[in-house]
């Protein structure tokens, strides 16, 4: 790609003692320790500024030219991490203000909406960037499908994403109990409701009778800490939505990022 | 088994080309960053997220819907018992979706958008799609109260958000239904499991002969039970029969 990399038909509007002072802070040691590299305006020092940062370090030095194409690959997989990371910030400002607490959630979101300053934006993105994730992570899935991406040698990162897939729902799911409304109580009722009719295991599904599972010892009772959804289900919930499946989706993104960094975006072969 | 290729093998084929990353990648990644904080910032202004009511044990609303990703297999409930709809299902569709690269190996067709060499694997799993998202659409847009069918224009005339007219009674279910018994239900699920894993190896011997016999097993048997999930939703709705097979401890 790029040959011609010095470019000296450069028009500057940088007056020039705005320039010396540039290049002097530029020259300082401090400047030099944290900017190593200098500004990449060579092919190895390009290599170099991605090589020796780590934040820039989760990209390649190189990319397949055919998978940067926006046609391709959609940037789903792109988005759907952007918008992990919107959430990550904007649900650790949100449990500034919210106790999940049976008689303070609800009025705590009344506060989001009514009193707390910016409150009701910080929700509103929290709430449609979750949407937004479920639906991208599903459009990620699509395009992976459509283009064979999944074959050799990315069999496991397809199985590593379907589990990504799963707690992307589940993360969603637990959030939507925390408003403490009637939508949230009575989705969340409908869908444990559901675990209760597991085979064997939970206390309205086939064969369990012959267990000895009953309504308090099902696996609903253990997703939900008490026969219907109360202030046990409400901390479950929370913990979960904030703490545990958080932290099993970013141990799972470790392992996806680090197979996609290896094996390179897929091309044709 | 298809040979693995590592990083270093796929960087050295003839047709990937690679291109630094600084800065082309780096601002197409940047600039998606800005596109979607604006996108999910604007959205956010112009449209509060949905808050109804304090929660409430004896104010059960009608209906009562799950999330919109789950809501799928809250319309499946029509169809099947909770048990089906609610736990078999997804878990079979997860199981699918982890078993596809490892039942999908022929590694000829990859990195590109391929319709003519993948005819079978495309259809399948677009029509996968849509069945999701076709209940999806259904249980979200079109259950009313208890969980009928309200057509868009029919049913609200006004254009409102009441379900109904003020003074219109409710819909009640107009289905008659009823069962198979026992001995035709277990006859025809195991003639149409017999003939779909049978007929397929015969009309089409090479890839049968392709995949062996536990991939095509794999393939056939989720094909079948997708086959299997619409077969029952017609049966329901063209001949009104509620279960195929009625044992003691569960119903199908």
């Amino acid at each position: 790609m790029s040959t011609n990399l010095n470019n000296n038909n450069e028009v500057s509007f940088v007056p020039p003692f705005l320039k010396k002072i540039f290049e002097y802070i530029k020259s300082t040691p401090v400047w030099k320790s944290i900017f190593r590299v200098g500004y990449p305006d060579t092919m190895p020092k390009r290599m170099a500024v991605m090589r020796s940062s780590f934040y820039m370090h989760i990209f390649p030095t190189k990319v397949g030219v055919h998978g940067m194409k926006i046609k391709y690959g959609w940037c789903m997989g792109g988005i759907t991490f952007f918008l992990f990371l919107l959430l990550t910030i904007t649900g650790i400002l949100l449990m500034f203000y919210y106790v999940p607490e049976e008689h303070r959630a609800y009025n705590d979101m009344k506060d989001l909406r009514y009193v707390v300053p910016f409150g009701v934006i910080l929700r509103n993105m929290h709430r449609w960037g979750a949407h937004g994730m479920v639906f991208t992570v599903i459009l990620h899935m699509i395009r992976v499908f459509y283009t064979g991406s999944y074959k050799p040698p990315r069999q496991f990162n397809w199985t590593v994403g379907v589990l990504l897939l799963l707690i992307t729902l589940m993360l969603s799911f637990t959030g939507y109990l925390l408003p403490w409304d009637q939508l949230g109580f009575w989705a969340v009722t409908v869908g444990t409701n559901m675990a209760s009719a597991t085979p064997l295991l939970g206390y309205e599904g086939p064969f369990s009778k012959y267990l000895g599972i009953q309504i308090d010892n099902d696996i609903r009772f253990a997703l939900i800490g008490g026969t219907r959804i109360g202030p046990n289900a409400l901390v479950r919930a929370y913990v979960w939505h904030c703490v545990g499946l958080p932290l099993i989706a970013t141990a799972l993104m470790i392992f996806h990022f680090w197979r996609i960094r290896k094996d390179g975006f897929s091309g044709p072969m | 088994m298809a040979e693995t290729k590592t990083d270093a093998m796929i960087s050295t084929q003839p047709g990937y080309d690679r291109m630094a990353s600084w800065p082309y990648f780096i601002w197409v990644v940047l600039l998606c960053m800005f596109f979607i904080t604006i996108l999910i910032w604007t959205v956010s202004m112009f449209f509060n997220a949905p808050l109804e009511e304090a929660a409430e044990w004896a104010k059960t609303p009608n209906p009562a819907k799950a999330p919109w990703y789950f809501i799928g297999l809250q319309e499946l409930l029509v169809y099947f018992d909770p048990w089906i709809a609610g736990v078999i299902i997804p878990n079979q569709i997860l199981i699918g979706l982890i078993l596809i690269p490892y039942v999908d190996t022929a590694p000829e067709v990859q990195g590109c958008y391929n319709y003519s060499r993948r005819k079978f694997q495309f259809v399948f799993f677009s029509f996968g799609i849509f069945l999701w998202f076709f209940l999806i659409i259904t249980g979200q847009l079109l259950r009313g109260p208890s969980w009928e069918i309200y057509w868009p224009i029919i049913d609200y005339p006004l254009g409102g958000h009441e379900w109904t007219y003020p003074n219109q009674i409710l819909k009640a279910s107009q289905a008659k239904l009823h069962n198979l018994s026992l001995p035709v239900g277990i006859t025809i699920s195991v003639i149409g499991f017999i003939v779909g894993m049978t007929l397929p190896a015969i009309m089409f011997k090479k890839y049968f002969k392709e995949l062996g016999i536990i991939k095509y097993s794999l393939v056939m048997t989720h094909v079948l039970l997708t086959l299997g999930v619409v077969g029952k939703i017609l049966l329901r709705l063209v001949f009104g029969i509620k279960y195929v097979i009625v044992t003691p401890w569960f119903n199908i």
